[in-house]
């Protein structure tokens, strides 16, 4: 094979493997899943059970656990009492004087800190109150600087509650949808091309891409149910944005019904490719414009934000742009393939039909 | 040219009444069903009447559309290929089924205000959303009868190729026609109307853009 002339199929494949490979190893950063007492008092003991996710805790020589105050500053626990890796239990003394008189109460963060894993937090769990009861006399600890926290830099997918593991679907689901739309975008160029030109070359080129991107599109869809499935509960939710890629998969679905329902060569080339510009544009107003306005689970959609720092951070997107490159080459090669073999099997009939003559 | 188009629209509405069959068979089907509804149901809530509005609007709008190239034989396209312009005789096709839709409309939601025996609560922002409504559908629909009038099974493939294309004009036209009877609050009427603008604008330009590409045959 000739490598200069076909070093993007091999492009395909070696960010191919590099997704695959980096999408599925690299470790889910730390993260705190479950606590269960939110509730403190001041002046009394605030004892509360945390299990967190990904931990070395068991390991770590310097474990520390803190309350995060509003004020950026931190309680420190009284003792900390360790069950496994990922499971603790921590006792703190909250002081009388710790609630500000402008406010009634404080909304906490419980942060748990090691040199193996950082620190790790759950953000808003704790809400510390003031009764005015004083059960005991507590030795309060002082309160220390939120620069004391020990920062560790690896190389981890960001921990997000409710999505967890599956956070790797981002290089599945979301970069074959965004392959999917190149690739269609590839094929309304061929169209174009035939209208101006009448060569059939195009039309085929076009007619394989958009059973490619069906075939993506399809992936996309299935990929989607499954991580609906796990972050929000089912496999399919009347979302709009599903409703409407749904849609969108008909209209390029009777695409091919049109296709095959003309028998003329030349008039099939061309109103296909009058239709496949008009499914493209239709395809742009049900899952881009139509989404956008109305309220969808979907980041990106109805206020929520998309591909900002929240979304998609620098270590996700070290493999997500690569995927998308990948996909999308891997794609226009099925396309190149599937483009020759009907050539071939034309030139073949041809030949047949010669010969009979 | 707006002359030629008015012509043209002329010659085939003379053309459409000798052959009226067509248009009256689609409104008999809609009276038809309407009456059959209200019969069987009884009393239909309003959100029930919204959906079966829209429903039979879009199967007349099937049925009437589909009607407009249906009658044409190959020797008649050739002749209107000489005669004219394509843009001016779809834009005249297109103003044809815009009529045929408005009376349609007009006569459906009369039908539905006598056997409901209420009338609609907001028929200006009704009256509206459907206007732009059929805006779209037809130009949508005229496309799709005009390149599928190329093939042998030329309903069952308007049907197919043109139901997903409507959807979205349906969606915004069914909550904005459920805001107008007082069924949902909103106070996104102007966004919504103004997105059914951008899909008519989409459609429309797409129907003059690629109707002389279709028509080369």
């Amino acid at each position: 094979m000739d490598i200069k002339k076909n070093w993007w199929k091999v492009l395909s494949v070696i960010l191919m493997l590099y997704v695959l490979i980096a999408g599925i190893l690299i470790p889910i950063s730390p993260g705190l899943l479950d606590f269960d007492n939110s509730n403190a008092i001041t002046g009394q003991k605030y004892n509360v059970k945390v299990k967190a996710y990904n931990t070395h805790f068991d390991q770590a020589k310097n474990l520390n656990a803190y309350l995060l105050l509003p004020s950026d500053q931190m309680l420190p626990a009284d003792h900390i009492d360790l069950i496994n890796a990922v499971e603790l239990s921590a006792s703190f003394s909250i002081p009388q004087d710790i609630i500000p008189d402008s406010v009634d109460r404080l909304d906490c963060s419980i942060v748990i800190d090691n040199e193996i894993d950082g620190y790790v937090q759950y953000p808003d769990a704790v809400t510390i109150k003031d009764t005015g009861s004083v059960s005991q006399l507590l030795e309060y600890k002082a309160l220390v600087p939120i620069s004391s926290l020990q920062g560790v830099d690896d190389f981890n997918f960001p921990f997000r509650p409710i999505v967890y593991e599956t956070v790797r679907n981002t290089f599945f689901h979301v970069a074959i949808w965004m392959a999917m739309f190149l690739i269609l975008l590839v094929s309304c160029y061929h169209s174009i091309r035939y209208l101006m030109s009448t060569d059939l070359l195009h039309d085929q080129k076009s007619s394989a891409l958009t059973s490619v991107a069906l075939v993506f599109g399809i992936a996309g869809l299935i990929t989607g149910s499954m991580w609906a499935r796990f972050t929000w509960g089912t496999w399919w939710t009347n979302d709009v944005k599903l409703n409407m890629t749904s849609i969108a998969l008909l209209i390029y679905c009777s695409y091919w019904i049109l296709r095959s329902s003309l028998t003329d060569i030349d008039t099939r080339a061309r109103l296909s490719s009058v239709f496949n510009l008009f499914s493209f544009i239709a395809l742009m107003i049900l899952v881009m414009v139509i989404p956008r306005m109305t309220d969808s689970l979907h980041p990106g959609n109805g206020g929520n934000p998309a591909f900002g720092d929240e979304d998609l951070d620098n270590t996700l997107r070290t493999i997500f742009y690569p995927a998308i490159i990948a996909y999308t080459l891997l794609g226009l090669w099925i396309a190149q393939l599937s483009v020759r073999y009907y050539r071939a099997k034309d030139n073949i009939e041809l030949m047949i039909y010669n010969n009979s003559k | 040219m707006l002359h030629r188009i008015f012509h043209i629209a002329r010659r085939d509405l003379t053309l459409e009444f000798r052959e009226r069959y067509s248009f009256l068979s689609a409104i008999l089907y809609l009276i038809a069903i309407t009456f059959i509804v209200y019969k069987v149901f009884g009393r239909i809530e309003p959100p029930t009447r919204i959906g079966l509005f829209w429903i039979l609007i879009l199967f007349t709008c099937i049925n009437v559309v589909s009607y407009s190239f249906s009658f044409h034989g190959q020797k008649r396209k050739y002749y209107h290929y000489i005669l004219y312009r394509s843009y001016e005789l779809i834009i005249a096709k297109w103003l044809i089924n815009l009529v045929k839709m408005l009376i349609a409309g007009f006569l459906l939601v009369l039908l539905q205000s006598i056997f409901a025996d209420e009338p609609m609560k907001d028929i200006a922002l009704f009256s509206k959303v459907y206007l732009l409504s059929i805006f779209g559908m037809t130009a949508a629909m005229t496309l799709i009868s005009s390149i599928s009038s190329y093939s042998q099974n030329q309903n069952t493939l308007i049907a197919i190729m043109s139901i997903p294309l409507l959807i979205p004009i349906l969606l915004v036209g069914m909550r904005l026609s459920l805001i107008s009877e007082r069924i949902i609050v909103d106070t996104e009427i102007d966004n919504y109307l103004m997105m059914l603008v951008g899909i008519d604008i989409v459609y429309i330009a797409i129907l003059i853009i690629f109707i002389p590409l279709t028509w080369k045959a």
